[in-house]
């Protein structure tokens, strides 16, 4: 009701304020960008200086050791030759997470296979690996450090939140300085956009270990090292392979952009494909998901197959284990060799000869083809669906984007941002009300106001449409498994899916520059915020439904009478991390014309004009924290 | 209510330890304090500690969890502590080897000052001198039912082999030989419990905690757990502290009770003497539905013997209830001589009995 | 992780000989030794194209080895100061890079002009400019802008902006000539084309920022907008909003771009043969969009496209070897 009031002030001011009252000039500090510019320039210099110093020699260091683990495990997966990579990859996870995951990696590693893409499915998988395991090596450390100090845990919080939230793009350049292009680079831009997930699921896993088996073995006098090793890690092992499942997603989500200095693979495939060949980049994106699903798959289910806490492994077991093991790898082993000595490839081929005749390989021409169909169907402005999304486009913008914009961006600026802190203040507490009073102030400073209100009107449109569906999908969810089950590939192909190739089609379907933009950030946000919804509703307490139901209420009474609010909490921050994924996807809108902050921050790598990429990238982040504090409610502050 | 600061035990005469072993009290805890919130420190000994647990919070948002409490335990000897959820009385178990830090207070165990110790000497402590049974039973998941007993010694860098076989042992001694291969989820809350119990014997301790351990079985096998505990401590004579919301139990256990209230001991003594002479009417309250004469016995109700008391008529040991020296007494019109090792210390008639018994509730005369 | 920490110690043992070896050392040595050469192909088409026609070359007539990498315009400087990236081939001047990298740290050196010329400008379907001849001049847009109305520019006609990361000065130039367009940005290359290319398949009006050489030249009948031309009288004109001012210095058509070869200095002093072709190497407007076409129009494979052009051109070829 409060809040209605406040945007009702907010309404009136924007229509009674004559006169233009944009960021005073005389609050702005015009320098910034030039400065930081200054700075890259600075870094350039000192990194090409003929006598490194100690600090390069270190990032020198881990830029050797990330180009030798992503060269050895290239060359790893030649050595194995693709028909032992097949066998390799299958056995491992049918000995470990079962056969019905080894049955979906293998269908992957076919898939790689007759698209066409081994080699660039391969080096992928390389670089990720390398990526994903370096990932690991510093978030679970971090982790585990911060699941078990709440004063390390709040200290760390908004240094992840700000590696997730500023766009790589902003932060490619420094990196292509300090480690040069190539492996190594596109290993650090992933790491610093998954190590987070790595540091919060380890964290979450150690504080979610049970108080009273922590409590046992203190009161048995064990030691720090030995609780740790004995205690907390056994029984976090589970939520620790979770962790690197979402490390995985995570990094995948990043292939595209490790493309652009050096990472080959799949990501070069998308970005060249989208300047040439829109089919073969859809095809390299299908790739990407389908790895993303089956490490997923393969992860989950090892890290389900595995747990010490439901394996009841008796000494007997551990044998048998033991043997079992032994006995995949000499699988593997022979398989490698057999394959070696026939002369198998190392790379799948394209073409099959036999002493006769040559087979073609691979279907890649044909997909090619049906995608290249459905790609023209897409393109042709006289198509059925065309005449629903265009008008539905046009809707949008002119109905809720326009509006909204005008109201951020031709307000009066302390109107906005007394109204933003003003809700801030009834939703969240007073806190959080100076806190994103000091980041709005933050953006004005910067010089970004009007690009930064036009980025918020956008990033609100899309999240209030992401939540909106997200919460009646997630509910219908969690009342059907069966939807649920339905959902799960498709939430996962979202997630991974790189936008750039998801948001051809609709530059096509809704031909309004700022949309194409809205629909792809909402897809992107859409899965996690059903996910949540869906659990929310789950964890609704049984006694409550079934008292609700024992008062004779309908289904639906009971969904929005009891379950709804009772979820309202994991509703909450459903919005508010709709909002943060939101913010991610900002600088792919850039990309396909939302322009304001996404299109200065792209603008930023590819013109190098660095300081503007990583003012407006700092911009992002400040609005990303205001909002999220805007929405954060008064909920507990040390969410993980 | 009258007692709400009740900040000095009542502690009966008679409430001295039993002189059973040279002395010298195992447990010694003196004006003990645990108060959780920032500045707590800036609470005690000030006329803020005399202020009731709500007045605290308002004033300085500081909960008293534990408040000035002092006590003995001597070895041998089952200490019990009794309160309702919230009394404090599980936080006091836990500042003795200090898993939670005390605000003040002076703590010796076997003869070791806990708050002195650094970090090795508690974890010795810990290891070897005390151990503890939880009331959700603190099992590790990941761990067969043998290897968590032996956890305590695999802490302690006892090798492979040696503590299987104590866990072995220790097993055995608890009737769970059967399932040492199992895991603890395959097993009911009863038998985990005892998985814990050969757990905290497994390292043979001198001291035993029991932080509510059987709060969360049910009522029967509450019970054969309890007779466990007696059994166990009959055959290893450990000296015990137990904690519990459960007076019965209390009753059953306990050579000596405190019960507790709002981090105060309000009053501490056997369980005669809770029963018999409630110190106030919290504790009276408590003991009502208790029936007296199951709980009482001939020393608490028998005078001094007359000249020529001393010998003829019918004798009973000075521990007999009142409840079993009810058939003696309605067998005999004589006073009854109550003896301890061999020599009479009182006489008890059925004048004595029935006003021990129309004294308590409305005693309907042993349902139990 | 156990499964690659376990294929990984499967790798170890072994050599690793096999296949590529994984590392971009250029091992050009002087002498007829051509040894790896790393060229790197930008996103687009005509890079495609001419990056494909340079490794034909030098691996069927020098022996060399060429490996393409693939990346951004801009971390390719530092890759080349890195010894990383051999060549470039088509670089549309990135002055500020110049600076740093060609006449600061001196790592990266001039290859010459490609020979192929951009050209910037404004572009509209030839099916509009035959039923309004005027519009081959600026000035026939003026009062006309109504016929270029989308939802999304309101009241004004709508001009779609270039990929933000290419040279452009619309924004400045519409104020400058007082013309009542709005400018819409479309975002990166693809994106845009995907604009403009949807209203041209409905036939409908529209105006936007586009170049040549350019393969889609080929597949869309396109004209152009005479911009006002540049004379004597305003040399000073520039073409790059990036250097802010006022609108009236930017009022006039858009300077011709050379397009530079770069290479890498370590490269350049390495006297491999395969820089003394490289060098020489050089393509018109025609030959890089004719292979482009048949890269991203056709489908042809690169290394076939690359090749094919190779031999019906073997003339131009030769000049280069000599």
């Amino acid at each position: 009701m409060q809040v209605g009031g406040i945007v009702l002030l907010m309404l009136l001011g924007y229509l009674l304020v004559d006169g233009d009252y944009s960021w005073p000039v005389s609050l702005t500090w015009q320098e910034l960008p030039a400065k930081l510019d200054d700075a890259q320039t600075w870094l350039l210099e000192q990194r090409t200086a003929p006598d490194p110093n100690f600090f390069f020699a270190i990032l020198d260091g881990f830029r050797a050791l990330a180009d030798w683990l992503v060269t050895a495990l290239t060359d790893m997966l030649l050595w194995l030759t693709w028909v032992g990579t097949i066998a390799a990859g299958t056995l491992l996870v049918l000995r470990f997470g079962g056969w019905r995951a080894a049955l979906i990696t293998f269908l992957a590693f076919v898939s790689f296979a007759v698209m066409g893409l081994w080699e660039e499915s391969m080096q992928t998988l390389a670089l990720m690996s390398a990526a994903v395991l370096l990932s690991l090596a510093i978030g679970i450390p971090f982790g585990v450090l911060a699941g078990r100090s709440q004063r390390f845990h709040r200290t760390i919080t908004p240094v992840l939140d700000a590696m997730q939230i500023v766009p790589a793009f902003a932060y490619l350049m420094p990196v292509v300085i300090l480690f040069s292009v190539g492996p190594a680079a596109a290993v650090i831009c992933t790491m610093i956009y998954a190590v987070p997930p790595a540091v919060r699921i380890t964290a979450l896993g150690i504080r979610g270990v049970t108080a009273d088996s922590v409590e046992a073995a203190r009161a048995f006098g064990s030691t720090a090292a030995q609780t740790l090793f004995k205690v907390q890690l056994p029984l976090a092992r589970r939520q620790l392979l979770l962790s690197v499942n979402q490390t995985i997603m995570f990094a995948l989500s990043l292939v595209v952009i490790a493309g652009l200095i050096g990472g080959r693979g799949l990501g070069d495939v998308v970005t060249n494909g989208l300047y040439s060949n829109a089919a073969l980049a859809i095809l390299a994106g299908i790739a990407i998901v389908i790895m993303a699903i089956a490490l997923d798959r393969a992860t989950s289910a090892i890290a389900e197959r595995t747990d010490p806490t439901r394996r009841h492994l008796t000494d007997r077991g551990k044998r048998h284990a033991r043997v079992l093991t032994l006995a995949t790898f000499a699988g593997i082993l022979a398989t490698v060799f057999a394959a070696r000595a026939l002369g198998a490839d190392s790379v799948y081929p394209d073409e099959f000869e036999t002493s006769t005749t040559v087979y073609t390989a691979t279907i890649h021409d044909d997909l090619l083809r049906w995608i290249q169909d459905a790609l023209d169907y897409v393109q042709d402005p006289t198509s059925f669906i065309f005449g629903i999304t265009e008008p539905l486009g046009n809707f949008i913008l002119e109905n809720l984007l326009e509006p909204l914009r005008k109201l951020l961006v031709d307000s009066p600026w302390f109107v906005v941002l007394g109204g933003l802190t003003a809700i801030a203040f009834v939703l969240s507490g007073l806190r959080p009300a100076i806190t994103t009073l000091l980041m709005l102030t933050a953006i004005g400073v910067m010089g970004v106001w009007p690009e930064a209100m036009d980025t918020a009107s956008q990033v609100l449109v899309a999240t209030a449409i992401a939540v909106l569906f997200g919460i009646v999908i997630g509910v219908w969810a969690a009342e059907s498994p069966r939807v649920e089950r339905l959902l799960r590939p498709l939430l996962d192909t979202l997630q991974t899916l790189p936008q750039l190739v998801y948001i051809i089609p609709f530059i096509y379907l809704m031909p309004v520059s700022r949309i194409p933009g809205i629909v792809a950030s909402v897809l992107y946000a859409i899965p996690v915020v059903i996910r949540l919804v869906t659990n929310g509703v789950r964890g609704v307490p049984p006694a409550a439904v079934e008292a609700a139901y024992a008062f004779g209420a309908s289904r639906m009474q009971v969904l929005a009478k009891v379950k709804v609010p009772l979820a309202r909490e994991s509703i909450m921050l459903g919005v508010n991390q709709g909002i943060i994924l939101v913010l991610a996807v900002v600088v792919i809108g850039g990309l396909v014309g939302s322009g304001a902050l996404g299109d200065m921050i792209a603008r930023g790598l590819q013109r190098n004009e660095f300081g503007e990429g990583v003012v407006a990238s700092l911009a992002i982040l400040a609005l990303g924290i205001a909002l999220d504090r805007v929405t954060r409610g008064r909920r507990d502050p040390s969410r993980a | 209510m009258s007692d709400s600061s009740g900040s000095a035990a009542v502690e009966s005469p008679e409430a001295t330890p039993p002189a059973g072993g040279n002395g010298e009290p195992l447990v010694r805890a003196e004006n003990v304090w645990k108060i959780f919130g920032q500045k707590a420190d800036r609470v005690i000994g000030t006329p803020d500690a005399e202020l009731s647990r709500s007045e605290l919070h308002d004033k300085t948002g500081c909960v008293i969890a534990v408040r000035d409490v002092s006590l003995e335990i001597m070895p041998g000897e089952v200490f019990v502590v009794m309160g309702l959820s919230g009394s404090g009385k599980s936080t006091l178990v836990r500042t003795l080897i200090r898993l939670i830090e005390p605000s003040a207070g002076k703590i010796t165990i076997t003869g070791h000052d806990v708050m002195e110790a650094d970090a090795s000497e508690l974890r010795e402590l810990r290891r070897h001198s005390v151990s503890m049974v939880f009331q959700h039973f603190g099992l590790l998941a990941h761990r067969r039912v043998i290897d968590n007993v032996a956890f305590g010694l695999e802490i302690q860098g006892v090798g492979k082999a040696e503590r299987l076989a104590r866990a072995s042992e220790v097993l055995g001694l608890v009737g769970l030989e059967d399932v040492a291969n199992s895991f603890p989820d395959q097993l009911s809350g009863g038998m985990q419990q005892r998985v814990g119990l050969a757990r905290a014997f497994a390292v043979d301790p001198q001291l035993m905690l029991y932080d509510e351990p059987f709060s969360a079985l049910d009522p029967l096998i509450r019970r054969d757990m309890q007779d466990e505990v007696v059994r166990l401590q009959e055959e290893t004579g450990k000296t015990m502290l137990f904690i519990t919301h459960d007076l019965p139990e209390a009753l059953r256990l306990g050579d000596r009770i405190a019960i507790m209230r709002d981090g105060a001991i309000v009053q501490l003594g056997s369980p005669e003497e809770l029963v018999g002479s409630p110190a106030n009417d919290y504790v009276r309250n408590f003991v009502r539905d208790i029936p007296r004469t199951h709980v009482l016995t001939l020393r608490w109700i028998m005078r001094d013997p007359r000249p020529g008391e001393e010998s003829g008529g019918p004798e009973l040991d000075v521990k007999t209830t009142v409840k079993d020296a009810v058939p003696v007494a309605a067998a005999t019109d004589g006073p009854i001589r109550a003896v301890e090792n061999g020599r009479c210390v009182g006489i008890v008639d059925r004048v004595s009995i029935l006003q021990a018994m129309a004294g308590g509730p409305e005693d309907s005369g042993g349902g139990s | 992780m156990a499964l690659l920490v376990a294929l990984f110690a499967a790798a170890c043992g072994e050599d690793k000989d096999d296949q590529s070896s994984g590392s971009s050392e250029n091992a050009a040595a002087g002498g007829k030794d051509c040894g790896k050469v790393v060229l790197n192909e930008q996103a687009w088409a005509g890079s495609t194209a001419n990056t494909y026609i340079a490794k034909a070359v030098l691996e069927d007539n020098l022996g060399c080895e060429v490996e393409i990498t693939k990346i951004a315009e801009i971390p390719v400087f530092q890759a080349m100061a890195d010894g990383k990236v051999d060549a470039v081939l088509e670089d549309w001047q990135h002055v500020d890079e110049y600076k740093k990298y060609i006449d600061g740290a001196g790592t990266v050196v001039q290859g010459g002009p490609l020979g192929v010329e951009g050209h910037i400008g404004w572009f509209i379907p030839k099916y509009l400019m035959d039923e309004n001849p005027e519009f081959k001049s600026w000035e026939g847009l003026k009062g006309k802008e109504d016929l270029f109305k989308t939802p999304e520019s309101g009241d004004q006609g709508m001009f779609l902006g270039g990929d933000p990361s290419y040279v452009q000065k619309d924004k400045e130039l519409i104020e400058a000539l007082g013309l009542n367009f709005k400018h819409v940005t479309a975002g990166a290359e693809p994106a845009q084309v995907a604009r403009w290319s949807q209203l041209y398949k409905q036939k409908k009006p529209v105006i936007f920022y586009w170049y040549t050489p350019q393969y889609l030249n080929q597949e869309y009948d396109l004209a152009e907008v005479q911009l006002p031309p540049r004379t004597d009288a305003n040399q000073d004109c520039k073409d790059d909003s990036k250097s802010g001012g006022d609108p009236e210095q930017y009022k006039c058509e858009y300077d011709v771009t050379v397009i530079n070869k770069l290479f890498s200095k370590k490269f350049a002093d390495s006297k491999s043969p395969a820089y003394d072709m490289l060098s020489k190497f050089e393509l018109t407007n025609e030959d890089q969009e004719q292979v482009a076409k048949a890269i991203a129009g056709d489908k042809v494979d690169p290394e076939k496209a690359g090749q094919d052009w190779v031999e019906e051109n073997q003339d131009k070829v030769d000049a280069w070897l000599n």
